[in-house]
């Protein structure tokens, strides 16, 4: 039996003061074991583990797919016309089908790409080079051009 | 929608639908319940059918069951700490806070008395506590919500609010060839109308009344005649 009983922290140790979070922790498993023996009797394996096919809805409005019931008709309310209307424009422009494309997916990625890919292609691999790979793309420019030296000034301009 | 008749009693097994449980998701509506595997009718009515698979009885009833998302029409009975008292019909009466209208604050609360009618939304339904109304919408507009000034109000069977409220239903289009009116259906029951003048009002709520006994089927046949019972 020893064997099955899970160590515990004491009392004493619990209260201190850094021990306040494993504390809670502990007291939260206690709880949890505590209700689980408490009903454990009443849950039964459908219970865990039932998979059903049914959805329970109390609302006609719902089932019946009911409109809202608040309407006005010729010009009675016109400010309750407007939102009906744009209700309906909202409806309507859900149900509308999509329109048909003048350029077809395909043909857009060749545009695309023959257009706009050499452009991005370079931005994005400058991101990832090296600084070495940067100063060398560079250098085989610069190593024509001389360092900028210092010159001494001429010896006409002391006489 | 399916118009079949198929009228249940309460405590029947309803095969069908637990065919069609079998091999997916069913939608129970009102009137039907589950018990493990079967469902079984506890309202007597036709049993009604919506693609793709909702079922519900579209049973003969005056008392309103308040349930979520539903627009009703409520009567202030009075206030009550920083809540109005609304009487929609149900067994209990509802409750709307002060907060639950377009631009209201603490000190700029809404100005309505006992006796107004509000429409409003449900937000809050359950058994066991009392349902709470809303006459915002979740952006805090107003939108179609609430008071309703003037007007003629009246009750109804639930069926009849259910009938005028479904999609394309041809009662308040024939209506409207006869007059312009404004109109306030609640699904608990209760209806406010506003025409130009009271006799067009009270020609339209009595109309109205007149198809309180007609199906599906027979509506059509009713609207017709709508005409002559405005002109009377």
């Amino acid at each position: 039996m020893p064997s099955k009983i899970k160590p515990r922290l004491s009392r004493g140790v619990l209260d201190m003061k850094f021990m306040q979070r494993t504390k809670v922790k502990v007291d939260k498993e206690d709880d949890d074991e505590q209700s689980r023996a408490l009903y454990s009797n009443e849950i039964n394996e459908k219970m865990l583990n039932s998979n059903s096919n049914f959805i329970i809805e109390p609302s006609y409005t719902i089932c019946a797919g009911l409109i809202d019931g608040r309407l006005s008709f010729r010009g009675m309310n016109p400010d309750l016309e407007l939102l009906m209307e744009q209700e309906m424009a909202q409806k309507l422009g859900k149900v509308k089908p999509e329109q048909p494309k003048e350029v077809s997916d395909q043909e857009m990625a060749k545009a695309y790409y023959t257009n706009k890919a050499p452009s991005v292609a370079s931005n994005m691999s400058k991101k990832f080079s090296t600084k070495n790979n940067l100063k060398r793309k560079q250098g085989g420019n610069n190593q024509r051009q001389q360092k900028p030296q210092f010159k001494r000034p001429r010896d006409e301009d002391d006489d | 929608m399916d118009c079949s008749n198929a009228i249940v009693m309460p405590g029947e097994r309803i095969t069908i639908i637990e065919e069609v449980a079998k091999e997916k998701r069913v939608i129970l509506g009102p009137g039907l319940r589950r018990l493990d595997d079967t469902v079984v009718a506890s309202k007597a009515g036709p049993l009604r059918h919506k693609e793709p698979g909702t079922y519900w009885i579209d049973n003969y009833q005056r008392r309103y069951v308040p349930a979520r998302g539903d627009l009703v029409l409520g009567i202030i009975k009075g206030k009550a700490g920083d809540q109005y008292r609304v009487d929609i019909g149900s067994a209990d009466i509802a409750s709307i806070s002060y907060l639950a209208f377009e631009a209201a604050t603490k000190k700029n609360r809404p100005d309505l008395n006992p006796g107004d009618i509000i429409y409003a939304r449900v937000l809050n339904a359950s058994a066991d506590i009392e349902p709470e109304l809303v006459c915002v919408n979740s952006n805090g507009k107003r939108g179609k919500l609430g008071l309703l000034a003037d007007g003629f109000f009246f009750k109804c069977t639930l069926n009849l609010g259910r009938l005028l409220l479904r999609e394309n239903c041809p009662a308040l289009a024939a209506l409207t060839r006869e007059l312009p009116y404004e109109i306030a259906i609640g699904v608990n029951g209760r209806i406010w109308v506003k025409a130009n003048s009271l006799r067009e009002t009270m020609a339209l709520s009595n109309a109205i009344l007149t198809m309180e006994q007609a199906g599906y089927t027979e509506i059509d046949k009713i609207c017709d005649s709508l005409g002559d019972v405005l002109q009377a």
